[in-house]
């Protein structure tokens, strides 16, 4: 803009500056020109004066001449009369002369022959003989005859001499008297045109000419040759009109005016080249001074304009940039006008509507973001512990989701009482259409699990079914694993999942590498492939999604393999996998520190405890019965205790928890332990509570011969354990009852 | 464990048809079956025990219960269908003695 603006101005000052320097030029250049040309009239007009007052002078002189020089033959023929003897002595004639102040004089007889000269060589000189001096000869006759001749060139000087002669007095004769007109001769000098024009100079170069005709005649400058004044460009009509007129003297222009005087012209000359030396002056000094108040005038308004527009125009672009960069804080502040505070205010208000709608929209998103998270937990099952009843195996699992929504999830089931599911997946992409995809993902495997599938088959299908209905071109890695329980075969497959981490005999967590096959989703006709191992009771299964090692401190580096390694690691062998996922969730959170969560980590954590849960731990309730009778009947089978034998069983362990609820605690809250061992042709049931001391073996034995009407039924049960199992055996050890029984398992 | 009831055309026997477990937990559905109510208008009581084959000291109290109810009004109780494992527990606590056993 600013230079837009300095362009403008620029075009601006820089035309009317031309505009002035052309008016100032033309201006000027009309002046000098009637002034050049008032200067050339004027001094033609002086010219004309002087030649005016010359001629004048001439005319007076020439008469007072002709008058001296009548008035000196008439005394000259008056001292003639009176003194004729003058005539006889040359010398008297030569005083007479001096006398009379003149150079000749010269007197003749009555036929015209010289009698008496000065100079002497004229006597005997017939007037009649030359036409000059015959033009005294009709003096003889006429005695009032006067003649002053026009003065004339004589002698070898050329000098001008003028005669004049009258009749003689008393006797026929003429007296002439010769003389130089010296006087005259200055005035016909100063009178002659000729030299009018040396007399005058215009300015300093200028000069005055005389033509006549075309001719020029006089001149006062050298430079000037005789000849035609058509020589240097001039028109020869142009003399006869009294309009000025160009002429070219060896290159250089004159300006010129005629003016006719009689039979001449007089014709003005001066240089263009001084014509407009003024008109120069003029228009240099008009340029530099127009130069400077110019340069001033566009600096000044240069400098107004940057602090009072431009510089508001750059702090408001400045705020915008800000804004438009993303900081919708910044407020425009710009008030030195009136218009920049009203366009400060209107961006400032712009921008607050600005966020009120962003924050607007930010809640939808939110809100959609909330329910995208909802689905996705909701599918996930996240009531711990999933199977209270089953001692078996221990499962503990968590998800937390990043900002956004990211498409983990995990799930576990028992396809059997044998076979326990547990899985965990990362479906690329986020948002709700990876939380849509998800729940597709994770019902299509719990399905197909269900449905008795195997593992590979499982994934296999699933692939299929996903990649049928898969416009968006997601995928979804995942890491399925399958646990037989009553033998610890653990059948994995992978689909493009981090490996999990798996706690062997040794008490280290190691990764289960195997071959992984393409992430489900991808590829229509992947064929998946299963891994098989088999874990030991207290082995750990840990599956986690990239979350975790992908998982960023502040300085961007990665949690990584090696540090989620050496965290499982520290942890003892017995920490239960709810106690193992905190204590890992934990030791990410110390490493990210301010970091900002960017996926979603998700842990799954399996601990295989026994094939077929040896320990029980009950409430102390009656109604807890149920749940020992099953994980008892469980555990017989596996043992392979006949059905009397498991009867027998379920009848003492009946009344032995059932006396522990019934007695051995007044509060409620108080627990039952159960543990059960097979010992090969034995097995064996331990009861443990923290009851009062009590041993059922000292209580008093019913007797068993009354009649019915006398019996009671205390202590009926205690008799049957005692009767029914092979050994019974009771002791008391730090604050807990602890009661054995054992029976053979092939009794009849 | 159900308990179905069938009582005769005279009105003075009530069967009670037994299936599943006599244990701790069960025994109250049978007890509430013979309140002395329920026998006010009868004199032989049946229980049978084709579906039992579990009865622990639980059950055996509300057996035995029954038994008093039914001797005390001079009448008479039959427990028909008794299986091995239940008829063991019997023998074992001398409840054959005193019981009306019709075995399996």
């Amino acid at each position: 803009m600013r230079e837009t603006f300095q362009k403008w101005l620029f075009v601006f000052v820089a035309s009317a500056f031309l505009l002035i320097f052309a008016l100032s030029y033309y201006i000027q250049t009309d002046q000098a020109q009637k002034s050049a040309i008032g200067l050339i009239q004027l001094k033609i007009s002086d010219a004309e004066q002087q030649l005016i007052a010359a001629r004048g002078n001439l005319a007076r002189i020439e008469e007072l001449t002709r008058s001296i020089a009548i008035f000196k033959a008439r005394a000259f023929a008056r001292i003639l009369d009176e003194h004729p003897e003058i005539l006889q002595s040359q010398e008297e004639l030569e005083k007479t002369r001096l006398f009379l102040h003149v150079d000749e004089v010269h007197v003749s007889d009555g036929k015209g022959i010289l009698i008496a000269s000065v100079p002497a060589a004229y006597k005997g000189y017939n007037m009649a003989s030359a036409d000059q001096s015959a033009e005294f000869m009709p003096a003889l006759t006429d005695p009032d005859f006067a003649l002053v001749q026009k003065p004339r060139a004589k002698g070898i000087n050329n000098e001008l001499f003028q005669y004049a002669g009258v009749a003689r007095h008393g006797t026929p004769g003429i007296v002439q008297v010769g003389f130089q007109p010296r006087r005259l001769q200055e005035a016909t000098r100063i009178a002659d045109i000729h030299n009018i024009a040396n007399a005058f100079r215009i300015g300093i170069d200028g000069t005055v000419l005389l033509c006549k005709g075309t001719q020029v005649i006089s001149s006062g400058t050298k430079k000037l040759s005789p000849g035609p004044i058509t020589q240097y460009g001039v028109n020869s009509s142009a003399l006869r009109q009294k309009k000025p007129f160009t002429l070219d003297i060896n290159g250089e222009e004159y300006l010129g005016l005629a003016m006719p005087f009689a039979e001449y012209t007089i014709v003005g000359i001066l240089p263009k080249k001084e014509m407009y030396l003024s008109r120069n002056a003029i228009i240099f000094i008009l340029i530099v001074v127009n130069l400077i108040l110019f340069g001033v005038v566009f600096v000044l308004v240069s400098v107004l304009v940057q602090r009072l527009v431009i510089s508001g125009i750059y702090k408001v672009n400045d705020s915008l940039s800000m804004i438009t960069a993303g900081d919708l804080n910044e407020k425009v502040n710009v008030h030195n006008s009136t218009e920049f505070s009203s366009l400060s205010h209107g961006i400032n208000s712009t921008v607050e509507a600005l966020k009120q709608a962003i924050s607007d929209a930010a809640a939808r998103i939110d809100a959609e973001l909330e329910f995208a998270k909802a689905i996705q937990f909701s599918a996930l099952p996240r009531v711990f512990p999933p199977y209270p009843d089953r001692t078996e195996f221990d499962i503990f699992a968590t998800m937390r989701t990043a900002k956004e929504v990211g498409g983990d999830f995990y799930d576990f089931f028992l396809v059997d009482q044998d076979h326990l599911v547990f899985l965990i997946a990362d479906v690329s992409g986020k948002g709700i259409p990876a939380a849509l995809f998800m729940m597709e993902a994770k019902t299509q495997l719990k399905n197909l699990a269900e449905s008795g599938m195997k593992p590979a088959a499982v994934f296999t299908e699933a692939n299929k079914r996903l990649c049928a209905n898969n416009e968006h071109g997601m995928f979804v890695t995942a890491f399925f694993g399958e646990l037989e329980i009553s033998t610890g075969k653990l059948v994995c497959v992978n689909a493009g999942h981090n490996p999990p981490l798996l706690r062997s005999s040794d008490g280290r967590f190691s990764f289960l590498k195997f071959r992984r096959g393409l992430v489900l989703g991808a590829m229509e006709n992947t064929r998946y492939h299963s891994h098989e191992s088999t874990i030991m009771p207290g082995d750990d299964i840990f599956l986690y999604t990239d979350g975790v090692t992908e998982a960023q401190d502040v300085k961007g580096g990665f949690f990584g393999e090696d540090r989620l390694l050496d965290t499982l690691n520290s942890l003892p062998p017995e920490t239960s996998p709810k106690e193992s996922l905190s204590a890992l969730q934990h030791a990410i959170d110390a490493f990210s520190a301010d970091a900002e969560q960017a996926d979603d980590i998700t842990l799954l954590c399996v601990k295989y405890c026994s094939p077929a849960g040896k320990c029980l731990e009950l409430d102390a309730v009656p109604e807890a019965l149920p749940k020992l009778l099953s994980w008892l009947s469980f555990n017989l089978d596996k043992a392979g205790v006949p059905q009397t034998g498991k009867t027998r069983i379920s009848i003492a362990a009946e009344e032995i928890f059932v006396n522990i609820a019934h007695y051995a605690y007044v509060c409620p809250g108080g627990k039952a332990f159960i543990a059960f061992d097979d010992k090969g042709e034995f097995v064996s049931l331990t009861f443990t509570d923290a009851g009062f001391p009590f041993n059922p073996l000292e209580h008093k034995m019913p007797d068993v011969t009354l009649e019915a009407d006398e019996r009671t039924c205390g202590g009926l049960g205690i008799f049957m354990v005692k009767n029914s199992m092979d050994s019974i055996d009771y002791r008391y050890e730090n604050g807990h009852n602890i009661l054995t029984f054992q029976y053979k398992k092939n009794r009849a | 464990m159900k308990i179905a009831k069938k009582q005769e055309a005279d009105k003075l026997t009530l069967t009670l048809v037994l299936n599943g477990r006599l244990d701790t937990t069960t025994s109250s559905l049978l007890a509430e079956e013979i309140t002395p109510e329920a026998l006010a208008e009868i004199n032989e009581l049946v229980m049978d025990m084709a579906g039992i084959d579990y009865v622990s000291s639980a059950g055996l109290r509300i057996i035995l219960d029954a038994q008093k109810k039914m001797n005390q009004k001079n009448g008479k109780m039959t427990l028909v269908k008794v299986n091995g494992p239940v008829m063991e527990v019997f023998e074992m606590t001398g409840f054959s003695d005193i019981l009306t056993i019709e075995r399996a």
